[in-house]
């Protein structure tokens, strides 16, 4: 079922890249969705239970922003696991995809 | 449709979630839609792009529910546990279902088993002194003792079993979330 697969592969790529926006710097819920909704074709509300999800687990917290037009922004950041998290995470994705990529190139 | 359409329908999705939990859900992608709309975008395009409310809605709630599991193990939660795994339509019900009845009723026995097996114990232990037992008194008391406890650490070895099967359950079932698929079928 190769549509299964890309949504293993997609969902697991998701949470790498909410940590690794994160990582960069603190952001809120719509623009982590704008951002990544286009990039890996996801739908743009699956980034709440991911949130929720991620935040249950201790990776992120939240805190409040006053904006300057409506009510204050819900902001999230890293966590000190959540840091740790994403090391372990990027360096799995790394040596795995360039195993991939290097017996993809082969096969051509 | 409309931004109070998808509100809607999610609040529906979510009901019987404690006020403060559905209110905090429902801000969340209130303020979705407010970002959007900042953005030059539609209400429909925005609630085009979020996707199917009440399959949001089951996950939220499917996450909420094994949540629990994970910090009070008790019977109730674990029922609540696989039916939201069930509800999410992740697993294929018709060919767990036999599965999960068959090892169900399988730990079930093995509990009875343990507790008809302390008991007899118990009648052992406390029959012994004046039933005359072949081997003497403190052999039957000794009998009784060595039932009841082989009992308790049956029971507590059952117990272990269950839940790492929940955990795996559990595991399975987060696993297969389809958090992804109305963003591939749209």
């Amino acid at each position: 079922m190769p549509e299964a697969i890309e949504i293993q592969l997609k969902k697991g790529a998701l949470e790498l890249c909410v940590l690794a926006l994160l990582h960069q710097h603190d952001s809120y819920a719509y623009d982590i969705a704008a951002r990544l909704a286009d990039a890996i074709g996801m739908g743009e509300g699956t980034i709440y239970p991911l949130m929720r999800r991620l935040q249950s687990d201790g990776l992120v917290e939240t805190y409040l922003v006053e904006s300057s037009a409506g009510p204050p922004r819900k902001y999230y950041k890293l966590t000190e696991a959540g840091k740790r998290s994403f090391v372990s995470q990027q360096t799995a994705w790394t040596s795995f995809s360039g195993a991939v990529d290097e017996i993809l190139g082969g096969a051509k | 449709m409309t931004r109070q359409a998808f509100i809607a329908r999610l609040r529906e999705g979510l009901r019987g979630l404690p006020p403060q939990t559905v209110a905090d859900i429902v801000a969340d992608y209130d303020t979705h839609f407010a970002d959007g709309s900042a953005a030059g975008r539609s209400e429909a395009e925005v609630a085009q792009a979020l996707g199917d409310p009440d399959r949001l809605a089951r996950e939220l709630r499917a996450e909420r529910t094994l949540n629990r599991w994970r910090e009070e193990r008790s019977p109730s939660s674990a029922a609540a546990a696989v039916f939201a795994v069930l509800g999410l339509g992740a697993i294929d019900i018709l060919v767990l279902l036999p599965i999960l009845m068959a090892v169900g009723g399988t730990l079930f026995g093995c509990f009875i088993a343990a507790i008809a097996v302390f008991f007899a114990g118990g009648v052992v232990f406390a029959a012994g002194p004046f039933a005359d037992p072949p081997g003497g008194t403190a052999a039957a008391l000794l009998a009784g003792l060595g039932l009841m406890s082989g009992a308790a650490s049956l029971g507590a070895l059952l117990s272990l079993v269950s839940i790492g099967l929940m955990n795996a359950l559990v595991w399975y079932g987060r696993l297969h979330y389809r958090l992804l698929k109305p963003a591939l079928e749209a």
